[in-house]
């Protein structure tokens, strides 16, 4: 549609003035410094994480790494505090995106067989969720009654489900010819049958959109290791980076190369470029993954803010 | 949708409820997870709400726990902090509301603008990832770009400007504007991505019959584009709205220091802070209600007031 438009616009030669010309110019060069500024700041941690610290902290490296080096990778991945985090991430990311999926399916799967006795009033009582909460607090005195806050399942069972997620499922499945469905019955198979064999294999975009935002929100959140758990063998490590960031800000006045910590054994590193590393280990997962499944969400975005 | 579906499946016969119950025995049991899960992480919190009413005491439990009326709105619409913890959570959602909400539309309308399908892509995948990594990536990049020892800022200050090193994560006075400048540089791609489907959806006689009419690029874009969003735009704005006393939790917890407390408290972090920090619970619990309340009593209004200037409704 988009083209169409464009097309029209492109047939039209007569009206090609000048204030065109210059504004199709502006137009190019604000988008090329707004991917600029939006991607230079990962590109500038990247290449400190590849370059000497003292060296990079003297300034002056900008395009790319002035010192080569890996002991930023080697000095982080030999802490066991921060590979014990990641570990936890790695653990919840993965477990949580699994179960995440085979839950959601089986909802979004009930919720989407429109001859179900009571539908309307199971979807509402879903949907309530979205609108009332209790709050943070009787959320958290929950959490501790349960017994998860000194738990590593505090990270999977709370976000199983999302009712957001349920929908693009459900939307999807909802696209899915009801005669397969009655195909696979007459043929024999059960409702578990037709879900796994026949359901979840034609659905495999929608599956990686939700496995994207399920993993991401997993490997992002910081908040419940930082406000909710009690037990600091379970940080993950985003978690562990926000402690971090809040000590370094704590000993502002210390410049990088003078600080007494226990980094100093290091000879090139220093705690800053440890933290590159760091950042860099925490983002580059999804550097590798999102822009392949640009086709998927970008359609579960629209689906999302369709249906509101 | 009852009928749409008995057209799609047309040799449903009319069982009765019993017999169809047990022939979806099988998708009930399915639904039993969710079902559970929902009464227990959804439903019991609400329930927990009866705390703001409450003087808990750990051992007695929500429900046997005396009760004390109102004594907590009472404490909150008193307590020295009320108007500061409100004003802050204003001023940003504010901020936000006036800067990173327009941002995503005027991107949008600048990138349906670009005729290079590849450079349109590639401009849309960078914008999306600073949507995708957490906001301790992104404060991580803030101290480190900004940082006053040798930070990409302050060098530029320094060398070419010849200006003097700036602490801007930690002085007062930039904690508002690096608070919204990083809400939109983390959200204004991802925000393209609804206005940008809208705006396909705009009928492309439109445009012919403008351009028929002598309506260059930019006309067609304020005449014809914009008013073509504007339902969507409508929509999202009372979204906003009915957020506005959220000021994004994440992003503040983390910006937040000793120096700019004053002007960096809001209510959510007020609420961890007194709930989770002090232990008062009852309190936290009823500045979180009080909260709630405000909040869709804000989206309630947005959205009259938007039906009847508009038509627009979400509901």
């Amino acid at each position: 549609m988009a083209r169409t438009q464009g097309a029209v616009l492109r047939s039209n030669r007569i009206r090609r003035s000048f204030g065109l010309r210059a504004f199709t110019t502006f137009n190019y060069v604000f988008l090329v410094l707004f991917a600029l500024i939006t991607f230079y700041p990962f590109w500038y941690i990247l290449i400190a994480s590849f370059n000497m610290g003292r060296d990079f902290a003297r300034g002056g490296v900008y395009l790319f790494p002035r010192a080569f080096t890996l002991d930023n990778y080697k000095k982080a991945f030999e802490n066991k505090q921060i590979v014990d985090a990641f570990l936890i991430s790695v653990g919840r990311t993965s477990l949580g995106v699994v179960l995440g999926l085979f839950f959601t399916s089986l909802m979004s799967y009930g919720i989407h067989i429109r001859t179900l006795p009571g539908r309307t009033g199971i979807v509402l009582y879903f949907f309530i969720t979205t609108i009332v909460s209790g709050g943070m607090i009787p959320y958290f005195l929950l959490l501790r009654a349960l017994g998860l806050t000194k738990s590593f399942w505090i990270y999977v069972w709370p976000s199983i489900f999302s009712f957001y997620n349920m929908i693009l499922v459900r939307t999807y499945f909802d696209g899915i010819p009801p005669e397969l469905r009655e195909s696979a019955r007459i043929d024999g198979a059960g409702e578990w049958r037709t879900l796994l064999q026949i359901y979840l294999p034609t659905s495999v975009p929608v599956l990686a959109t939700i496995a994207l935002f399920i993993g991401v929100g997993h490997w992002n959140d910081w908040f419940t290791g930082a406000y909710y758990v009690t037990n600091q063998k379970i940080m993950p490590a985003a978690t562990l980076l926000q402690k971090i960031l809040l000590e370094a800000s704590s000993q502002q006045s210390i410049k990088p190369g003078q600080e007494s910590s226990i980094y100093v054994q290091a000879v090139s590193t220093t705690p800053q470029s440890m933290q590159m590393a760091f950042v860099m280990i925490l983002t580059m997962p999804i550097v590798v993954v999102y822009p392949f499944l640009q086709k998927y969400y970008v359609k579960g975005v629209m689906v999302g803010s369709v249906k509101g | 949708m009852t009928r749409q579906a008995a057209q799609n499946i047309p040799h449903v016969r009319r069982n009765p409820l019993r017999v169809r119950i047990v022939r979806h025995s099988a998708i009930y049991f399915m639904l039993l997870p969710a079902a559970v899960w929902f009464a227990v992480f959804c439903y019991q919190p609400m329930y927990g709400v009866l705390l703001a009413f409450k003087d808990y005491k750990f051992n007695m439990g929500i429900l046997r726990s005396p009760w004390v009326g109102l004594k907590y709105f009472n404490q909150f619409l008193f307590a020295a902090e009320f108007w500061n913890v409100i004003r802050n959570t204003l001023v940003i959602s504010v901020l936000k509301l006036a800067c990173s909400f327009p941002a995503p539309i005027i991107l949008a309308l600048l990138l349906n603008e670009v005729q290079n399908m590849r450079f349109k892509r590639v401009v849309q995948t960078v914008s999306y990832l600073p949507h995708f990594v957490s906001w301790v990536v992104v404060y991580s990049l803030l101290t480190i770009v900004f940082t006053p020892y040798g930070g990409l800022v302050n060098s530029l200050r320094t060398q070419v400007f010849g200006l003097e090193a700036m602490y801007y994560m930690g002085e007062k006075q930039y904690f508002y504007p690096m608070a919204v400048l990083s809400d939109i540089w983390k959200g204004v791609g991802w925000g393209t991505i609804v206005y940008l489907s809208a705006i396909t959806s705009v009928s492309p006689e439109l445009y012919e019959a403008a351009i028929v009419d002598g309506a260059g690029r930019l006309r067609c874009a304020w005449h014809i584009t914009l008013p073509g969003i504007r339902p969507t735009i409508a929509i999202l704005f009372i979204l906003a709205t009915g957020g506005i006393l959220n000021a994004n939790t994440d992003q503040v917890l983390l910006m937040q220091q000793p120096a700019n407390m004053a002007i960096s408290q809001i209510v959510d972090t007020y609420v961890l802070k007194i709930g989770i920090r002090e232990g008062r619970f009852g309190y936290a619990t009823a500045i979180g209600l009080f909260k709630s309340v405000f909040s869709a009593a804000l989206m309630f209004m947005a959205n009259a007031i938007s039906k009847r200037v508009g038509e627009i409704s979400i509901w």
